[in-house]
């Protein structure tokens, strides 16, 4: 049950994170060329192998097309205007959080994310992204004893390049798609985990993404490897100060799964919308994607998306490994002028492979909200099953919800379900709850929120809180 | 460009209708679909050259029905053969169309057309000859069953085109027959125009030979309070596309659609139906039924619009598909495109193959394999069946269905 005072105070604020960290940043030029990516690459001191896959990458990327095939319209991005890469200045290399410049911790302070010592009570290991670089992961001893590796990419290239090399860009190649062409060209950090055979992560691991320059473009990368037997839960937040100028986000989240492992991913999205004319908001255009190679591997990926302008999101499985499980839970919330285009795809190549689907979609406002998704079976798939389920909620009659689902099977002895419905919030249920008293947006607070339990209830607990919050504050004056 | 050049010299410029010459005209920006277009994505390309290489043929062999007239009045019209047709009785009448009316009609639907959506009629109305169009005005009520045929001549490519005008409180069932020849290739268009409080059991049987392939596409506008029934079965065809396009201009109408599609060897059928809601209280309840045998790929695209306008809609469809053999596929992709609030829209997809359960208590109880798989396969065929009117006493489709490689 949402905490009825708290919904009160959320709906009250808007976009709390919209503040920008006055601190002094290193920045380069406007502009991606080759010159561009050597200079991040050794800004970042590479190893050869990585400069030739950016390199590569651009090669690609040049020839690609941004693809149009989603539902969204946006005004076209000219990549030239774009800094790739900025960072906070800081002292060369830190070895504790004591040398953190105090405006950052203080900037992580406000979002709430526990970097400092007192907060670090709450268990949660935490690498904080801010604009191109990681300031500082948490927990790293600890996490050491178990033999874990969590810290940012950066890092991961200088002390673990054999399976960097080994393993990045195996989930998704360079030339997988424009965006993450795009990425692998000029990422610049991100966060790197390796659970080792038979460890289970002692504790929940996250990622703070912060973008705080309206002008710098965000190019993170992810990689999460877990070994045979072991299993992690990782957690991502994100969010943007308020700008009137359009900032681009392509991400690449990879993730492999051995045998017996299970990598269990949760975000929640909540870069700076743009405001209620639609000025402003991130681009939010994102490749992630899960390898179940080993057998009975899992996948599981929870999203609650409530912000940017523009969103193009379909995280992945590919269900390689007999008896492998992809899981996809998700609420996408769109308010004002908000766009998104966000499924997910299963693609079943191995035998007895499972999925499961469960998207909500939540358009307010004028908003646009398409669920698109794919279901494929690979003609070695037998025994394999699907259970999609697509529902939507309209706040409003100039909302637009779509669903897209492509179903494509090739093996006879599988099975998939899909079913999808629209609704608008009932009306009996409304007078019903407001006969007993509650308030009307407190009301359809509740609903939006039971509508979405079943994604909730997927969530690890922290982030079930903050989804929920996020939720109130986002339909605040969309309802009535 | 090829079959555009086909089109000119079968015929000189003098002796194209005007229509021809809109659509040749529309259809030279882009001679063929676009393969990256959603609608053409999954068709296959050499299908489909296939279909555009047989040679234009504006004569048709002699045409016998499949079965002859019984006692119970029907009334038969074949496509190509009737030359005036007036029917004036107490109740009801059925005239032709006359010159004008059908023009203007086929102009203004033509001006609607989208390049990749209405290809196939652009192709059809580019290939329709005058004698090759039939267009109706049925009035009245009372009226007996109607059946229309089309057909395909071997080793070429025919065209025919219907026009139905449904006149107010008019109330018909008729049945369109469209029959494949072996090494034929068909292109069908049907524009259904229904009035006011009108209301057609429509069925479409397409049945083809070895080797034929048909294009058919349908067109209705319905008005308010009309009712549209439609149950469909496309089955033998080596390549066959069944494009529906319903619009309830004003809402307040009905529209049920049961559909089935049947492809064995290496065949490919397709259906796509896009039903546009532009008034309040539209009801609309689809399902449309795949099979998918052999080395054979069906696949079914469904996409519901419901604008702001359209309040109230009630929607649903469903798309229920059995994949039988190793190396058949099956895609099927429903799709719904919401704006208004107060609607129910829903939509559901299965791929399965028969349920075991149901085949291992059918053996246990003696039934053969072979016996037990007919009797699950007629269940989920006479669903479809049983709502095509006409045909049911006369075609025995379930046994053709049943028994027929």
């Amino acid at each position: 049950m949402v905490n009825e005072n708290l919904v009160k105070d959320v709906v009250k604020e808007p976009y709390k994170y919209g503040f920008v960290t006055d601190i002094e940043t290193e920045k380069i030029e406007k502009g991606l060329n080759e010159d561009i990516i050597k200079l991040i690459s050794q800004k970042k001191e590479e190893p050869k192998f990585l400069l030739d896959f950016r390199l590569k990458a651009f090669k690609k990327w040049q020839k690609m097309k941004e693809p149009d095939w989603a539902a969204l319209g946006y005004k076209k991005i000219d990549y030239q205007d774009i800094i790739y890469y900025s960072a906070p200045k800081q002292k060369e290399k830190i070895s504790s959080l004591d040398e953190v410049d105090p405006k950052l911790l203080e900037t992580f302070d406000k979002l709430g994310i526990p970097l400092t010592e007192q907060k670090k009570l709450t268990n949660v290991a935490v690498d904080a992204v801010f604009d191109s670089v990681s300031i500082a992961t948490t927990f790293r001893e600890e996490l050491a004893e178990h033999g874990v590796i969590f810290c940012s990419i950066s890092e991961a290239v200088k002390n673990h390049a054999d399976l960097i090399e080994k393993y990045l860009g195996t989930v998704v190649p360079a030339s997988d798609n424009y965006f993450a062409a795009l990425n692998s060209a000029v990422f610049s950090d991100g966060s790197f985990v390796y659970i080792p055979k038979g460890v289970t992560c002692p504790m929940d691991l996250s990622s703070y993404f912060r973008i705080n320059s309206g002008d710098s473009g965000q190019f993170e990368r992810t990689l999460i490897i877990a070994e045979e037997s072991s299993s992690v839960s990782y957690l991502e937040g994100c969010t943007a100060p308020m700008f009137d100028t359009n900032t681009l986000h392509a991400a690449v989240v990879e993730l492999i799964a051995l045998d017996d492992a299970s990598i269990k991913y949760s975000t929640v999205q909540n870069w700076y919308a743009g405001d209620e004319e639609g000025i402003g908001g991130i681009f939010n255009f994102v490749t992630k994607r899960g390898k179940c190679l080993g057998k009975r591997s899992k996948i599981s990926w929870s999203q609650v998306e409530t912000g940017s302008a523009i969103t193009w999101k379909y995280p992945s499985c590919l269900l390689l490994g007999e008896e492998s499980v992809g899981e996809f839970y998700s609420v996408a919330l769109t308010n004002n002028l908000q766009q998104a285009d966000t499924g997910t795809k299963m693609i079943h190549i191995g035998p007895k492979t499972k999925s499961t689907i469960v998207s909500k979609g939540i358009s307010a406002g004028n908003s646009k909200n398409s669920y698109r998704g794919l279901v494929k079976m690979g003609t070695k798939a037998t025994g394999s099953r699907n259970y999609s389920q697509c529902d939507s909620m309209l706040i409003g009659d100039q909302a637009s919800a779509n669903t897209f689902p492509y179903i494509k099977s090739q093996q006879p002895n599988s099975e998939i379900e899909h079913e999808a419905s629209t609704c608008r919030i009932s009306e009996d249920q409304l007078f019903y709850l407001q006969s007993r008293g509650i308030e009307f947006e407190e009301a359809v607070s509740m609903m939006v929120s039971g509508f979405c339990r079943d994604v909730f209830n997927q969530l690890p607990m922290e982030f079930a809180a903050e989804a929920d919050k996020l939720l109130a504050l986002k339909l605040e004056g969309s309802v009535g | 460009m090829e079959i555009i050049e086909k089109i000119k010299t079968n015929k000189s410029d003098d002796n194209l209708t005007e229509i021809q010459k809109i659509c040749l005209h529309k259809l030279q920006s882009s001679p063929l679909p676009n393969p990256k277009n959603e609608l053409w994505r999954l068709s296959n390309k050499s299908k489909l050259s296939n279909f555009l290489n047989y040679s234009i043929n504006e004569k048709d062999s002699k045409f016998e029905t499949p079965y002859p007239k019984n006692s119970q009045s029907i009334i038969r019209f074949i496509i190509g053969e009737n030359c005036k047709i007036k029917l004036i009785e107490k109740n009801y009448s059925i005239q032709q169309l006359s010159e004008d009316e059908l023009q203007k009609y086929i102009k203004e639907q033509v001006s609607f057309f989208k390049q990749n959506e209405n290809w196939s009629d652009l192709l059809n109305l580019s290939l329709s000859c005058k004698n090759n169009i039939l267009g109706l005005k049925i009035n009245g009520s009372k009226i007996p069953p109607i059946e229309i045929f089309s057909h395909a001549s071997s080793n070429s490519l025919n065209a025919k085109t219907l026009v139905i005008f449904l006149e107010k409180n008019c109330d018909v069932e008729l049945l369109q027959v469209n029959l494949g020849k072996e090494n034929s290739s068909l292109s069908q268009s049907t524009f259904f125009c229904l009035k006011e409080n009108s209301s057609v059991n429509h069925g479409v049987v397409s049945y083809g030979e070895n080797k034929s392939n048909l294009l058919n596409s349908l067109n209705v506008i319905q008005q308010k309070n009309s009712a549209y029934n439609l149950g469909s079965l496309h089955f033998k065809f080596n390549y066959a596309r069944f494009e529906i396009s319903i619009k309830q201009t004003a809402g307040n109408a009905k529209t049920n659609i049961k559909g089935m599609q049947i492809t064995k060897k290496d065949e490919q059928i397709s259906t796509y139906t896009k039903i546009e809601f532009n008034g309040p209280n539209g009801f609309l309840d689809q399902i449309n039924k795949s099979l998918a045998d052999d080395k054979s790929h069906a696949i079914f695209e469904g996409s519901i619009i419901v604008p702001k306008i359209a309040q109230k809609t009630d929607a649903s469809q469903l798309s229920r598909n059995l994949l039988l053999s190793n190396l058949a596929q099956i895609d099927t992709k429903p799709q719904l495109e919401i704006i208004a609030d107060d609607v129910k829209c829903k939509h559901g997809a299965t791929i399965s193959q028969l349920n075991e359960e149901e085949l291992f208590y059918m053996r246990t109880r003696g039934i053969t394999l072979t016996e037990a798989s007919k009797l699950q396969l007629s269940s989920y065929f006479q669903e479809i069946i049983s709502f095509i009117p006409i045909s049911k006493d006369k075609w025995d489709l379930l046994d053709k269905l049943l028994n027929e490689n």
